[in-house]
């Protein structure tokens, strides 16, 4: 009768730091356990790590050989499996290691259909619940406690964004409101100009006392009058010359 | 007259020196809008599939306001200085003309300052970056802006990487959440272009991808340029506004 593997008080756990990619729709990451397994593991032990739905993990069996460990593809039907096997050496203490595990890495697992034990996406956003096994030849030596409820990343349709009306900031209103006033204005000086000047072109009133701004003035030059020649005989008498009787003058 | 004609002769020097204020500032603003239409930070297809190019149509009309005004204030100045009245007329109608199109330019762009929100942004890039069913030739030009745009700002997504993994989007329908849980150029890459560190950057280890959003990389720019493309018009304007007043009023007193 085989002896149950040693419950460790070990709780695996997503890293508390600030990985943004600790927790993604199809993938989690682990705090990687150090020291948990020195004192039950041999070096020829592994080490795997057993995920299932959150509600299904009480009926989780460990399996008692390597040969019958659960699959990535029996997620769906079996509702668990085993992953991340790793020989337990390199959990142990001293071993310098990354911090973190990630689980549901290897898209090849689920894009090739693979039958072996392997870490595929997770197909579905969960919960799940984690637990490590410590398997040797003879079967589970040792195993940690399951894990708290992981629950994935759920992404919204774009659809569901609104984009928000932009606000019109005052300096709009400022700046339209100013120069429809400078345009108004404007406008209404050359209509007000242009009609003084019609009108006043109208009345036929004299504009030229009005205008301040005068051109160079064109005179037009009239030259002085010429004193005619002088015609003798032509009625014209010269004065001082006495003619007893006036005749009247002769034609010319 | 000569206390008069000194009145006349100072009226005359002024709007003059308006006129050559007005011309040098039309071709200020005709650089400014060039600059901002040869799209310097490549943002102009984000912009244009947001439907948000009219600060473009406000630069465009910025650009032909400004060699307009250069033309008239040549054309004014050698109105004033000869007094003739036709000019003078033909100057103030055609000034009038470009004012309206400048108060047009000009609110255009004050308008369409804010209207760049980031959720605007954020659905845009969601559903067209890296489409792989385009559905014209804007998404791909959408792909491109936002891979340059990220590589030279050290930028990821809107606001932050999480907006690839807090939506789904066309990029997510090919690329596996697994593998991409946001677009390879998040992380940080090295002088080869392939990420330094890519378990690091796939994790969110802070140092191997860029966390920062890149919203503000596109709307300081933009904003920046509509606000100068707006003050700069409304200053123009102010100044032609006081020009053109005096210049009806010397044309009311010239005689014909």
């Amino acid at each position: 009768l085989p002896t149950p593997p040693a419950r460790l008080p070990y709780v695996p756990h997503v890293p508390p730091g600030a990985l943004l990619g600790k927790v993604t729709a199809t993938t989690f990451a682990l705090e990687r356990p150090r020291c948990v397994f020195d004192g039950h593991a041999d070096a020829s032990d592994a080490v795997w790590l057993a995920v299932a739905f959150a509600n299904a993990s009480g009926a989780f069996r460990n399996p008692p050989s390597r040969a019958e460990v659960p699959p990535y593809k029996q997620l769906p039907t079996a509702r668990s499996y085993m992953t991340l096997e790793t020989a337990a050496a390199a959990y142990s203490c001293s071993a310098p290691s990354p911090p973190v595990l990630r689980v549901g890495s290897d898209t090849a697992c689920r894009d090739q259909g693979r039958q072996d034990p392997c870490n595929g996406p997770l197909p579905s956003p969960g919960p799940y619940r984690v637990k490590f096994l410590l398997m040797g030849c003879s079967g589970p030596k040792a195993e940690t406690r399951w894990s708290e409820p992981i629950l994935l990343r759920r992404a919204l349709s774009p659809s569901t964004i609104e984009p928000a009306p932009a606000r019109h900031g005052s300096a709009v209103v400022v700046i339209a409101s100013i120069l429809a006033s400078l345009g108004a204005v404007l406008a209404s000086a050359v209509l007000g100009a242009l009609g003084a000047k019609v009108w006043g072109f109208l009345c036929h009133r004299d504009l030229g006392t009005d205008a301040f701004i005068r051109r160079s003035y064109r005179t037009h030059h009239i030259p002085p009058a010429l004193p005619q020649p002088l015609r003798p005989g032509c009625g014209w008498s010269p004065p001082g010359l006495c003619h007893s009787a006036p005749q009247p003058p002769a034609p010319c | 007259m000569a206390k008069s004609d000194d009145c006349v002769h100072i009226l005359q020097g002024l709007l003059v020196f308006g006129n050559v204020v007005i011309g040098m500032c039309g071709i200020a603003l005709t650089a400014e809008c060039i600059y901002f239409v040869s799209n310097p930070h490549g943002l102009y297809p984000l912009l244009k599939t947001t439907e948000n190019s009219d600060i473009y149509a406000a630069a465009w009309i910025g650009i032909f306001v400004g060699l307009a005004l250069f033309a008239l204030s040549i054309l004014g100045i050698i109105g004033v200085i000869k007094a003739s009245r036709t000019l003078l007329m033909v100057y103030i109608i055609l000034m009038l003309i470009t004012f309206a199109f400048e108060m047009a330019s000009c609110i255009t762009a004050a308008t369409h300052r804010d209207s760049l929100t980031p959720q605007l942004l954020l659905k845009q890039m969601l559903e067209r970056y890296q489409n792989s069913e385009p559905a014209n030739n804007s998404d791909s030009e959408v792909t491109k802006t936002w891979d340059e745009l990220m590589l030279q700002n050290h930028c990821c997504g809107v606001q932050g990487p999480s907006d690839w993994q807090e939506y789904t989007s066309a990029f997510r329908r090919t690329h596996s959440d697994a593998d991409y849980p946001w677009p390879r150029p998040c992380c940080v890459l090295d002088a080869q272009g392939l990420p330094v560190n890519l378990d690091g950057c796939k994790l969110g280890v802070p140092g191997y991808y860029n966390s920062n959003g890149c919203y503000d990389a596109i709307s300081g720019p933009v904003n920046k340029h509509a606000w100068g493309v707006a003050w700069f018009g409304f200053a123009i304007l102010c100044w032609t506004f006081c020009v053109l007043l005096g210049t009806i009023f010397y044309w009311s007193g010239i005689e014909y």
